[in-house]
């Protein structure tokens, strides 16, 4: 497990990295040359618009992260109080008022509902988090819920409602901070479903600039040019692979720990 | 059995909401955003005649839900309205591009399964060896990458560096079957995802499974080898996957539209992203209802069957 640890954690330090300070290195951008070269000053070739690439993947990294972070972050806002509310509740009706829309909502596929959106309005890196946020919540729900509703049935909680403490200390207080550890562990898997979600619908198009510096959008217009310069679709998708592939490893990792003690 | 029966109704009428759901949430998404859809709906530069056409073609002088029921009672007789961009009926479409998408979908679940079972069982034989430990962490690894960046890694090395296989299935029309050198890759790109989450459930079913009385007294009374894993075993360690099996619908649907769109394959996906990229509502709404519906559908059809066969498994409903 300690093993798993580390490779994740290398192997997601590279993309992370690159993505946050990248902007910061990327300098002023050069004289557009010719489409899809190699050479000529330019470490990584050219883009499809004659861009750098080397300067692109330095900027493309951030936007799919701060996206992704602020999605889920959006998720458990709306998640956590709905989840707790349905845990400690005692009003069966309620439960099932908080809940069952979830679980309608569920069965439709994810990506789907991002499109049917982009088919109507254009939305920008905002409207994607948004979006995405939405499309997670019902599983997210599903978990503080799951999560609380064990910590609510433990004794502590029932000493405490005894003792005539106020909902909010035994909700916030006792509950909260008790699935608080379970929830940091389902964050990191959740960060990875996420960071899945906004590079795929960056890919599609969806939320993005025709020409953005995204590595997901990188992908998809340097695709034309993939025989003749391969670099500028090979190493933006290195680094999404990289970025997940270590991400899953690492939240995986700490679950395990978690679990054990 | 009147539990059964009465989970079995519970689980029905679920399925039926969730039907419902998909198509307001489609019709709502669509059509019922805030602002004027004529407008929005008409293009980057919108000129008043092009608005006018749009409103006309979508009857949006009417009231909302005027138009909801309208159209929900087309969808029940297979009445899915016409396209704006073309005027074409909106089930042409759909027949189009369902050929394709029909045979990836159920090529990826035919490999699926054993592919998935065979990887769990082969990590659960050797739990926390060099073969557990390089399967598991392959298959956590691959199970959260997006289709799109493994797949234009695959077509690097395959199509690019080594030529073994084409890159894109351009110009082989509707008829792959016909070349099957082309499906190759992206069957591969779409199974990336599911093989993980099957392999990983069947494992620690199957570890769970091997550790427990039954077959400890299964081994008592000689019963080795492949009989013990698959015939004792295994058939417990597969209600939990099975029913992943059915949740991994959701991403079979998006990574065929991702897949379509990286190989160039005219199917469903494809038909969707450029009614996306027109703006083409009634087309989206089309292939929305039926993606929507038949992901509810699959859902609803693995839950009924794991709980037939396994009715200790909890099965929410």
């Amino acid at each position: 497990m300690r093993a798993r640890f580390v490779a994740g954690g290398l192997v997601v330090a590279v993309p992370l990295l690159l993505a946050l300070l990248g902007p910061l290195f990327a300098g002023d951008p050069g004289p557009r040359a010719a489409s899809f070269t190699l050479g000529g000053g330019h470490w990584l070739g050219t883009d499809f618009v004659g861009r750098d690439v080397w300067r692109q993947v330095l900027l493309g990294g951030r936007s799919v992260v701060l996206v992704a972070l602020a999605a889920t972050a959006l998720a458990y806002l709306v998640a956590l109080p709905l989840g707790l509310a349905a845990a400690l509740t005692h009003r069966a009706w309620l439960e099932e008022v908080l809940m069952r829309p979830l679980d309608v909502l569920l069965a439709v596929p994810s990506l789907l509902m991002i499109l049917l959106v982009a088919s109507v309005v254009t939305p920008g890196a905002v409207g994607l988090a948004l979006l995405v946020a939405v499309v997670d919540i019902p599983d997210a729900a599903r978990i503080v819920r799951a999560a609380a509703a064990e910590v609510a049935s433990r004794p502590a909680v029932e000493a405490l409602r005894m003792q005539g403490e106020t909902w909010w200390r035994t909700a916030v207080g006792h509950v909260g901070r008790s699935v608080a550890r379970t929830l940091v562990a389902d964050a990191g898997v959740r960060f990875t479903g996420v960071l899945y979600l906004v590079a795929t619908a960056a890919f599609l198009g969806v939320g993005v600039a025709p020409d953005a510096a995204d590595w997901a959008v990188m992908v998809d217009r340097n695709r034309t040019g993939l025989f003749v310069q391969p670099w500028a679709v090979v190493v933006p998708a290195l680094l999404i692979v990289a970025l997940t592939m270590g991400g899953n490893l690492l939240a995986d990792a700490a679950l395990g720990k978690r679990r054990r003690t | 059995m009147t539990g059964l029966a009465s989970w079995t109704a519970r689980r029905l009428l679920l399925g039926a909401a969730q039907t419902a759901a998909v198509v307001l949430l489609v019709f709502a998404l669509t059509e019922a955003l805030p602002g004027d859809a004529a407008v929005a709906l008409a293009g980057d530069q919108p000129d008043p005649e092009r608005i006018a056409a749009v409103r006309k073609a979508l009857d949006l002088d009417r009231p909302a839900h005027e138009r909801l029921l309208e159209w929900a009672g087309g969808l029940l007789h297979g009445d899915f309205g016409t396209s704006l961009a073309s005027g074409r009926p909106v089930s042409t479409y759909l027949t189009g591009g369902f050929g394709p998408t029909l045979l990836l979908a159920s090529l990826t679940l035919v490999l699926l399964v054993p592919a998935g079972v065979g990887l769990g069982v082969l990590a659960a034989r050797h739990e926390g060896r060099f073969t557990d430990r390089l399967v598991s962490s392959v298959t956590l690894g691959v199970y959260a990458v997006p289709e799109f960046a493994f797949g234009v890694l695959l077509t690097t090395v395959f199509a690019l560096r080594l030529g073994w296989l084409p890159p894109t299935a351009v110009g082989y029309g509707t008829d792959l079957l016909a070349h099957p050198s082309a499906l190759v890759l992206p069957v591969l790109v779409l199974l990336s995802r599911p093989v993980c989450s099957l392999a990983r459930l069947v494992r620690a079913g199957m570890i769970d499974a091997l550790a427990s009385p039954y077959v400890a007294q299964a081994r008592r009374h000689g019963v080795t080898g492949a009989r013990l894993r698959y015939g004792h075993a295994l058939p417990n360690a597969i209600a939990p996957a099975a029913q992943q099996l059915a949740r991994t619908v959701d991403w079979l649907l998006c990574g065929v539209i991702v897949v379509e769109a990286l190989y160039v394959i005219p199917g469903l996906g494809t038909v969707l992203m450029n009614a996306v990229a027109e703006r083409d509502v009634p087309v989206v709404q089309g292939l929305a209802v039926v993606f929507g519906v038949t992901a509810v559908v699959l859902n609803l059809g693995a839950d009924l069957v794991v709980r037939r066969f396994a009715p200790r498994a909890e099965v929410a409903a």
